[in-house]
C-alpha cells in the first residue's frame, strides 16, 4: 500500500527513536513540515457510498473526460469482467494505492483527491441488450441550430470522468484504467480541463471562466434538500437510484471577438458584472436577480436576450447543477487561442431540466455570438458502490 | 441459475475485497491462513495465456508472519493443468524463467514479492484462455505452512523480461 506505507514511515522514523529532546522536536517539526507540504497530496475523496463521486464536490485542478466504445465483441459477460477491473483500480486509486500489476506503482501519487466517476451513453444500452435499464427519456440530445459539433468530442458508449488535484497522479490513475480497458472497448476521445491549482482561490469562492466571468453562480449548495431533489434520482432502474445524467458540451469561446466589446458591453451579455458576478442592478454574486429592474431611461437593466435572463428556470424545477471546467489547445499560428469550457450539468432528467433551457438559449442568446458548442455528449450515472459490489452488479442483477 | 449467480458474485466480491486488504494479521493468530499473509495477488493475461495450453504467471505479496521458515514449493489450480515455482534468471545473457529448484524460501518475519521478471507462479496447461476481469482459483503449498487458497483477478500486464520458452 504505497501511499500510506510512506506516510506511515515518516512518522515512524522518529517514533521509536530514544533520543535528545531536542532532536527529537527537531525531527517531529521536519515530519509536520513535510505533511504540510504535501497536504494536497493527502486529501482523498471517498470511494463507496450511497452517490458516485466526482458530482458534489470543489471542483478539483485537473480533469480529464474519457469517453469510450465498447468493441462489438464486448458482451454482457465481458463488460461484467472490465467493471471487476475496473471497480478494483479505481477503490485502490482513490485510496491513493497502485493498482494491481502496475509496473510504476511510484507513479501513483493520489490520492490528491482523485474522483472517477463511471457513465453510459444511450447506444450502450442498445449495444449490450439493457433496454430495460435505460433511465427514463435518456437518449442523445436533439440537434440545436447554434451546435457545430464535430465526432471527436462527441458521443460515447461508457464515459470515466477523471479528476484530481495533482496531473501527475490524475495522468497515472488514467494510464491503470486504460490499460485494463483497451481489451473491452477502444478510446474515443479525451478532453482534458483544468480550474485553479489549490491553495489559489479561498474555499467555496467560484473558479472564473476564460472569459473572465465567474462561472457556476446560482447552482444549488451541496449537501442541500435542494441539489438532492435537483440532481440525484430516486425512481425508476434500481441501479441509477443515487445516480444522474450528465450532459457535457464542449463550449469554444471565441476571445478575440469577445475582446473587441468593452467591458459593459461584456457585462450586458451575461447580466452579470465581471468585479465579482453580482447579477446588473446587485451588489453581490449571490444576490437574487431582478429582471424587472429598469435604469434611468427607463431600459431594462438585465437586456432582454443577456444570458442569465435566456437561461434562468421558468419554474422551480427546472433547474440544473453546473460543474465548468475550462480547456485549452493549442493556439493558431495568427494567435488565436483555442479555449473554452468543459461544460456539465447534472439533473435528474435532461427531458425536464436541461432542454427547455437550452432550447431558450439556442432560440437567442447574446452569449451565442462569443461560444460555439463543438461537442456534445451525454451519460447516465449510475447510483454509488456499496463495498463488495462493482460498476455492472446492480444493471445486470 | 441462482446458485451460480450467487457463487460469481461472491467470487468477484472476494476478489474486489481481498486485494485491498492491507497484510495486518498479528503474528499471534491462531488461524494458520492469517500467519502466512497474501496481498495484491494478481494472474496475467498476455498472449501466451490467449488459448486453452497456454500458460502464465501469477504474483503477489508473501509475508511470512510465523516464527519459522516456509516454503513455496508448488500449487494446483482448476484453471490449469500444472502449477509450479518459477525464478528469472540470466542465462547467456538473457533472461529466462525456469523452475525453482526446492521452491522459494520464505524466512520468518520476512516478506517476498512476486512479480513480472522475478520469482513467481507459474500456471501452465490453461484449460481455457485467460480472460481479463475474470477470477483465478489458485491452491499454494507451503512446506511448513497449510496450504492457502486464493481468489486472484486476471488482467493484463506488458510483458516483463523473461522469455515464455514452450515446454518441448
Amino acid at each position: 500500500m504505497g501511499g500510506a506505507a510512506a506516510t506511515g514511515a515518516i512518522v515512524g522514523a522518529t517514533g521509536g527513536a530514544a533520543v535528545a529532546a531536542n532532536i527529537a522536536t527537531a525531527a517531529a517539526q521536519t515530519a509536520a513540515q513535510l505533511a504540510a507540504q504535501t497536504a494536497v497530496r493527502q486529501r482523498s475523496e471517498p470511494f463507496f457510498g450511497s452517490h458516485q463521486n466526482g458530482i458534489e464536490l470543489d471542483l478539483q485542478s485537473h480533469t480529464n473526460f474519457i469517453a469510450l466504445d465498447l468493441h462489438a465483441e464486448t458482451n454482457i459477460r465481458a463488460f461484467e469482467r472490465w467493471m471487476n477491473l475496473l471497480t478494483d483500480d479505481i477503490s485502490r486509486l482513490t485510496a491513493g494505492v497502485a493498482a494491481l500489476a502496475d509496473p510504476h506503482p511510484e507513479l501513483a501519487l493520489g490520492p490528491a483527491r482523485l474522483t472517477v466517476t463511471v457513465g453510459f451513453g444511450p447506444n450502450f444500452f442498445t449495444k449490450l441488450g439493457l433496454e430495460k435499464q435505460r433511465p427514463e427519456s435518456f437518449q442523445d440530445l436533439p440537434a440545436f441550430k447554434i451546435d457545430r459539433l464535430k465526432e471527436e468530442f462527441s458521443g460515447g458508449d461508457v464515459l470515466l470522468h477523471v479528476s484530481a488535484d495533482d496531473p501527475l497522479a490524475l495522468s497515472h490513475a488514467l494510464r491503470s484504467l486504460i490499460r485494463d480497458s483497451v481489451e473491452f472497448a477502444s478510446v474515443r476521445w479525451s478532453q482534458q480541463g483544468f480550474s485553479n491549482a489549490q491553495g489559489v482561490v479561498p474555499t467555496g469562492v467560484r473558479q472564473r471562466n476564460l472569459m473572465g466571468q465567474v462561472d457556476g453562480t446560482d447552482n444549488p449548495e451541496f449537501a442541500s434538500d435542494d441539489f438532492n431533489n435537483l440532481v440525484w434520482i430516486n425512481d425508476g432502474p434500481e441501479w441509477i437510484q443515487g445516480g444522474t445524467t450528465v450532459v457535457l458540451r464542449r463550449i469554444a469561446m471565441q476571445l478575440n471577438t469577445w475582446d473587441l466589446l468593452g467591458r459593459d458591453a461584456k457585462e450586458q451579455v451575461i447580466g452579470r458584472n465581471l468585479e465579482n458576478g453580482a447579477p446588473l442592478g446587485g451588489n453581490a454574486e449571490t444576490d437574487p436577480i431582478d429582471f424587472e429592474a429598469r435604469d434611468a431611461r427607463g431600459l431594462k437593466v438585465i437586456p432582454d436576450f443577456a444570458h442569465i435572463r435566456r437561461a434562468s428556470a421558468a419554474n422551480i424545477g427546472e433547474r440544473i447543477f453546473r460543474r465548468p471546467f475550462n480547456y485549452e489547445g493549442t493556439p493558431a499560428a495568427d494567435g488565436t487561442p483555442d479555449v473554452g469550457l468543459l461544460w456539465t450539468s447534472y439533473q435528474r432528467s435532461i427531458e425536464k431540466q436541461f432542454l427547455p433551457i437550452q432550447r431558450r438559449l439556442d432560440q437567442f442568446d447574446l452569449l451565442n455570438k462569443w461560444t460555439v458548442p463543438i461537442g456534445s455528449a451525454v451519460f447516465a450515472i449510475g447510483g454509488g458502490l456499496r463495498e463488495g459490489e462493482t460498476f455492472a452488479t446492480r444493471l445486470l442483477g | 441459475m441462482g446458485l451460480k449467480k450467487v457463487l460469481t458474485t461472491a467470487i468477484s466480491a472476494a476478489f474486489i475485497l481481498g486485494s485491498l486488504t492491507a497484510c495486518a494479521a498479528p503474528a499471534e493468530s491462531v488461524d494458520g491462513h492469517d500467519e502466512i499473509h497474501l496481498a495484491d495477488g494478481w494472474v496475467r493475461v498476455s498472449e501466451y495465456s490467449a488459448e486453452a495450453g497456454g500458460m502464465t504467471g501469477a504474483f503477489a505479496e508473501i509475508s511470512n508472519h510465523t516464527a519459522n521458515d516456509v516454503t513455496l514449493v508448488g500449487g494446483s489450480s482448476a484453471s490449469a493443468m500444472m502449477v509450479e515455482v518459477h525464478e528469472v534468471v540470466m542465462v547467456g545473457g538473457e533472461m529466462k524463467m525456469q523452475a525453482k529448484d526446492g521452491g522459494i524460501l520464505i524466512k520468518a518475519g520476512e516478506t517476498i514479492t512476486l512479480e513480472p521478471g522475478g520469482l513467481h507462479v507459474m500456471l501452465m496447461g490453461l484449460k481455457a484462455p485467460l480472460l481479463g476481469g475474470e477470477t483465478v482459483e489458485l491452491t499454494l503449498d507451503f512446506d511448513g505452512a497449510e496450504d492457502i487458497t486464493v481468489q486472484w483477478p486476471a488482467k493484463a500486464s506488458l510483458a516483463g523480461d523473461e522469455s515464455y520458452e514452450p515446454k518441448g
